[in-house]
């Protein structure tokens, strides 16, 4: 009641502010406030690398993009995503009545929003609606960018986040410096990744000495949709003082991973095999963020790290008592998952040669789903282009990134990830891109897991 | 006798000549009046129309609209092709520059090296769309006066993809008529024709023609609805304008 209450107050102060422009402006053009279409058509299609070539992702995405401006100072703007995604999965003949299943698609409403530029004081920008908020200097990843959750659908597009229902202020005290205020009402968790990704951020699972694992379930446990559970709010200063912008952040929200509270093991035959019940739960958490941008020599600099403070301590608890029917009291075991503050950051350059070329690298400490100081892998990004013929063609011979996820141990636990990409603009508006991931590596990183994934793509963009 | 009357002509043309309005001036004052021709607006807005034309005769065009603030403050928004609309460039001094991605919805600096590229995959170079006055980059040298135009030669001043360019400056309304661009190896590598119009109190640029002699390749860069000192303002010039 007190979420609807909040917004009906905004609803009535920013339609008055609609009101009062439109009165102010009757004798604008009207071909202006018109609304615009625009948008994109995009076909992405990968198969694996090995012998059979199986189909690794299929997407065939319509993007529109809406656009009206409403008055002199406010805009509308919306972005929907109509896809067919994904490989039929076809079991029985049942299955071929359902078109959802024969040919998958889905609709997304990514961007829903309303934006009134001087509301109330020519100082101050509002946005109200679903819409994505981009926090952070890095290129891809942004260890600050805590507002969104991930969307993690394709694991390849690491960055990418979904839109969320927000109001969004950015009080601007001169050209220099503002200050952001964010409020989220509802929580979402990041979506997972899907198809041949689909365990890529699962950890392995060890049992102990004698057990084989013979089934799994789990339990998600979502925060309580009230003020105090599912509520994100967020703060950020931002500035440039003498060439150099940075910013400082503070967000009150939540892990968009769920985290695993309690395994319950549960015997299902005498010979040692258990059927197991997890338990997911999602983290209140408080980021604390900064980053920078700035230029020197002709070199572009960037830098970012987010302090991820868990709310309270994570523990593990994993409960035996089934196995053990016989004790007096129940048989737990807890191990914490992470108890104290790790940071997560990000540093970066990128330089442009004469000739067309151009170079871009990136170490970062800790990916979105690593956890805990001790558990965070070292990523090295580096991408080389050329482009050639007024930019139409676009060669990236070197692109991917170097893990390390143990220093003293590399030749056991690193990988590599190498995705080189041609593109080719067949017109303005069409653009070709070829493009190889090869993966390699040993231990446990998410990378190292796609080694057996090596795959072709093939996408065509074209843009109205 | 024949001689000396020759010795006279010629002193008394070379005095004439030197009387003429222009030919007593320096490299630098001519420079500084093309400069004053070019950049004296305090603020000009208008639209683009960039039509890049390739040896078999195929034209590639974008549009763009055009703010700019004295010397050192410039907003570009490109309008079409779809690929492209929407994508904004943020110019400030001392070499900031911000570049909008709609895709992305955030603001990106980008590292001033980027003027060692073309610009959107024109024959002109960042550097070529600066602002930024011919006399803060270049030491001009008077190469020749004709009846209708001075030559000058400008040498960078500090790093340049140039080793020079040799300007054509109508005498009269000291505009500039062409240029032609040599690169480190003193190649001549380009050649721009500007058309002025008077818009106003003011000369403007309504087509500049740029031949790229490695690609022999065209780019023309057209104005249209120019208009100048509108009252643009610094705020006019932030990262909050560029992303809206």
């Amino acid at each position: 009641m007190r979420h609807i209450s909040v917004f009906m107050m905004v609803l009535l102060v920013t339609s008055g502010f609609i009101k009062a422009q439109e009165s102010a402006v009757t004798g604008q053009n009207a071909d202006e406030n018109k609304l615009k279409i625009s948008g994109e058509l995009t076909s992405d299609e990968r198969f694996l690398l090995s012998e059979k070539n199986d189909w690794a992702w299929n997407e065939n995405r319509l993007t529109l993009k809406l656009s009206k401006k409403i008055m002199d100072r406010s805009r509308f703007y919306g972005e929907v995503w109509l896809r067919n995604i994904g490989i039929p999965s076809l079991v029985s003949s049942a299955d071929l009545y359902n078109k959802g299943i024969v040919d998958p698609y889905n609709l997304e409403i990514r961007e829903a929003n309303v934006q009134l530029t001087g509301f109330l004081t020519k100082n101050l920008d509002l946005k109200i609606g679903r819409q994505r908020i981009v926090w952070g200097t890095a290129d891809k990843i942004n260890p600050t960018d805590n507002l969104n959750s991930y969307d993690m659908e394709d694991i390849l597009d690491f960055g990418r986040h979904r839109g969320s229902d927000a109001i969004n202020a950015n009080y601007y005290f001169n050209g220099d410096f503002s200050l952001q205020l964010v409020y989220i009402p509802f929580f979402q968790p990041a979506n997972l990744p899907v198809g041949i990704f689909a365990n890529a951020l699962n950890p392995a699972m060890t049992l102990p000495e004698g057990m084989t694992l013979k089934g799994f379930s789990d339990t998600l446990l979502m925060p309580q949709y009230n003020l105090k559970e599912s509520s994100t709010a967020a703060f950020r200063l931002k500035g440039t003082i003498k060439g150099v912008d940075f910013s400082l952040s503070y967000t009150w929200g939540y892990d968009g991973l769920p985290v695993n509270t309690k395994n319950t093991f549960i015997p299902v035959d005498a010979l040692g095999g258990v059927y197991i019940n997890s338990q997911l739960s999602l983290m209140r958490t408080h980021f604390v963020g900064a980053d920078f941008a700035t230029g020197i020599a002709g070199i572009g600099f960037w830098g970012e790290a987010a302090i991820v403070i868990p709310d309270r301590e994570i523990k593990m608890t994993t409960d035996l008592s089934a196995l053990y029917p016989l004790s007096p009291v129940p048989v737990t075991t807890d191990s914490t998952i992470a108890d104290k503050p790790f940071i997560r950051f990000i540093v970066g350059a990128d330089y442009n040669f004469s000739g067309g070329s151009y170079l871009n690298v990136q170490y970062l400490h800790g990916f979105i789903h690593e956890r805990g100081g001790d558990n965070l892998d070292d990523y090295f990004f580096m991408r080389y282009e050329k482009r050639f013929f007024s930019d139409k063609l676009k060669i990236a011979p070197v692109g991917g990134a170097f893990i390390v996820t143990d220093w003293t141990s590399i030749k056991d636990n690193y990988a590599l990830a190498y995705i080189p990409q041609v593109s080719y603009n067949a017109t303005d508006d069409v653009e070709i891109t070829l493009s190889a991931a090869i993966f390699d590596g040993k231990g446990g990183n998410l990378f190292a897991g796609l080694k057996d994934y090596d795959m072709f793509m093939f996408k065509m963009k074209y843009n109205f | 006798m024949r001689t000396k009357f020759q010795k006279a002509i010629q002193t008394a043309l070379v005095f004439a000549i030197s009387m003429l309005p222009g030919y007593s001036q320096d490299a630098n004052t001519i420079l500084k009046k093309m400069d004053d021709v070019m950049f004296s607006p305090k603020d000009m807005t208008g639209k683009m129309k960039v039509v890049m034309v390739d040896k078999n005769g195929k034209q590639d065009i974008r549009e763009a609209t055009i703010q700019q603030k004295g010397t050192d403050k410039r907003m570009f928004r490109f309008t079409s092709p779809a690929s492209q609309a929407g994508i904004a460039i943020l110019s400030l001094p001392d070499d900031i520059m911000y570049l909008y991605l709609p895709a992305y919805g955030k603001e990106r600096r980008i590292a001033s090296s980027a003027k060692n590229q073309n610009f959107a995959g024109t024959d002109f170079s960042y550097d070529d769309m600066e602002s930024k006055s011919y006399s803060e980059k270049y030491t001009p040298k008077l190469l020749k006066t004709e009846p209708a135009v001075y030559t000058l030669e400008l040498t960078p001043k500090g790093p340049s993809d140039y080793s020079k360019i040799i300007v054509n400056i109508n005498n009269t309304n000291d505009y500039p008529e062409s240029m032609e661009f040599y690169d480190r190896g003193n190649n001549k590598i380009k050649t721009a024709t500007y058309t002025f119009k008077k818009v106003g109190k003011y000369w403007n640029a309504s087509e500049i023609e740029m031949t790229s002699l490695k690609t022999n390749r065209k780019t023309k860069m057209q104005m249209s609805d120019v208009m100048y000192d509108t009252g643009l303002t610094d705020d006019d010039f932030t990262v909050r304008k560029l992303k809206q």
